[in-house]
């Protein structure tokens, strides 16, 4: 049994739908995981699901998915099999009915790769099944007893917003109105996504792929008719860390400033990121009052999540997704450079 | 210089850290070379440094567990990343010290836990960490699922700090208000 295999296989997609990878996904249920931080960016969550609706995909959410409790396990609040147990809670609500998981951050991806990874140990693993067994004992009526199992062979695989935006990218730009016009951007991947190895098949041999570089949000900016730009800081950690900046602000504002002072130093329009915390991290308007307080500095430079960045280049900012820009100016201000001659 | 002599090794504390943690049983081929501490972003801004931690693990100094600089590290993942050697997990093993830590009770010095009362208090009555979630919270009849998951888990205790645990003393109260909150909007319809 292979417990953490989890992760849908880009690979083997793109071996199989050489052409139009999108034909994969045609048949299948797409559920997109709901994070914490799209209440803050609903564009995130909205961008995606009109793109996936606009290219005839059956896309859902799932209404008794929780919160990951990432933020609780890293904080060591909920132990590994609490932590397991939550993950494997969700995996079974959403397993039985999707065939494919889209996350649209990196810390939610993490926690639902990480989740199976513990159920490797197994001691952690019986001590997940016991606080399922529990469960199962104290539920009753709409609780179906039974329904949550460790997942043997769970049909659901995940895959990462921009891996899957990645596989589909022609389509992606079939859809769009506007382009990036010549901007320059900088992107930030984002710990969880850059220095991760648990969605790489370790074990058939592909951990090389870990080592590559990750250039998939420089191609969509490419596509998009803009110009990445490479500075210093591409790789370093946007400065959440875990909460440290609730905890330690003014120390890890430290790392979000030399980020986006490295990011300023190169010219750059604006910054992109596939990661809702990443984003609240680098663009929170506070962050930036903070930086310039504690080190003599405002920088400006706007962030974007790829999800809210293909919606504006969509227009479909003018339509359905209209409240994303009306509620942030930070929004409304990469609107305004993308769409006004 | 290493201030311990080759004598000074002692598994014992080592041994009870990755216990359970098979993939951390490598932390004992660390051979030093310090590029995990190189690419670190809680060693820019503290004297956090992962490699002398890993050192003291391995002689068995547990002193480290007193130590504010384990509270530091990001658990980004870069480490592991650059890492010459495989399968030395060091956010875990960070992860493993800080819950060491809880239990001699030196962690909640370092781990400001007032800073996560209203998490812990969404997440024990809505299932996420933020109010007002974009669709909702998970349904109420589905919270006592959640909190018998995380029956005597430290979130419990921060919880029991958060007005609302004051105000309505028991979890499932919250989950009957919202349940009858519910019913009433559906009433309403
Ligand atoms: S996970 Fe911790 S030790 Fe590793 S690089 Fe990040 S902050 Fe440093
Ligand atoms: S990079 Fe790996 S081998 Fe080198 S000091 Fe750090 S843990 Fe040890």
């Amino acid at each position: 049994m292979v417990l953490n295999n989890l992760s849908l296989d880009h690979e083997e997609i793109r071996k199989n739908y050489p052409e139009n990878p999108l034909e994969f996904f045609k048949d299948k249920k797409l559920c997109l995981f709901k994070a914490c931080l799209e209440k803050y960016f609903p564009g995130v969550r909205y961008g995606i699901q009109d793109l996936l609706e606009v290219l005839d995909l059956d896309v859902i959410t799932c209404a008794n998915q929780s919160c990951c409790s990432g933020t609780f396990f890293q904080r060591n609040l909920i132990t590994r099999p609490q932590f397991a147990a939550i993950n494997e809670r969700n995996l079974n609500e959403i397993n039985h009915m999707a065939d494919i998981l889209l996350v649209s951050c990196n810390g939610c991806y993490n926690s639902l790769l990480r989740g199976r990874d513990f159920l490797r140990q197994s001691n952690i693993k019986k001590k997940t099944q016991a606080v399922l067994n529990n469960l199962k004992k104290n539920s009753s009526g709409e609780n179906y007893p039974g329904k949550y199992e460790l997942l043997k062979t769970p049909r659901l695989r995940i895959i990462h917003d921009l891996d899957f935006l990645h596989l589909i990218k022609d389509e992606v730009v079939n859809t769009l109105k506007f382009n990036l016009k010549g901007l320059k951007v900088a992107v930030h991947y984002g710990c969880h996504y850059l220095n991760l190895e648990r969605d790489k098949r370790t074990e058939y041999g592909l951990k090389d792929s870990f080592f590559k570089d990750k250039t998939k949000l420089e191609d969509f900016i490419n596509l998009f008719g803009g110009v990445p730009v490479d500075y210093q800081e591409r790789e370093s950690c946007c400065g959440w860390g875990a909460s440290q900046i609730v905890l330690h602000e003014k120390d890890a504002l430290k790392i979000t400033f030399q980020k986006l002072k490295s990011v300023q130093n190169v010219g750059a329009d604006l910054i992109l990121t596939p990661c809702p915390t990443c984003l609240y991290t680098l663009g929170k308007p506070e962050h930036r009052e903070n930086i310039l307080k504690f080190y003599g500095e405002f920088i400006d430079v706007p962030v974007i999540h790829l999800n809210e960045l293909i919606a504006i280049l969509r227009g479909c900012e003018e339509e359905r997704c209209v409240n994303i820009r009306k509620k942030d100016p930070r929004v409304h201000k990469i609107y305004e450079i993308i769409t006004l001659d | 210089m290493d201030e311990y002599s080759d004598s000074d090794w002692n598994w014992d504390f080592y041994e009870g850290l990755v216990e359970d943690v098979n993939e951390n049983k490598n932390i004992i081929q660390c051979i030093q070379c310090g590029k995990c501490v190189g690419e670190c972003p809680a060693a820019r801004i503290s004297n956090f440094n992962i490699r002398k931690i890993i050192t003291k693990v391995l002689r068995g100094d547990k002193s480290v567990l007193k130590e504010p600089d384990i509270w530091y590290c990001f658990l980004c993942e870069r480490c592991k990343r650059v890492c010459p050697k495989e399968g030395i997990n060091i956010p875990l093993l960070v992860i493993n010290l800080r819950n060491e830590s809880f239990r001699k009770s030196y962690g909640p010095k370092y781990n400001d836990l007032t800073k996560y009362v209203q998490m812990a208090e969404k997440f024990l009555t809505n299932g996420t960490v933020l109010s007002e979630p974009l669709d909702g919270g998970l349904p109420p009849e589905r919270m006592e699922e959640l909190n018998e998951i995380c029956n005597h888990a430290r979130i419990k205790y921060v919880f029991k700090a958060s007005p609302e645990s004051k105000n309505y003393d028991k979890i499932h109260r919250i989950i009957e208000k919202r349940k009858k909150l519910q019913k009433e909007k559906i009433k309403r319809k």
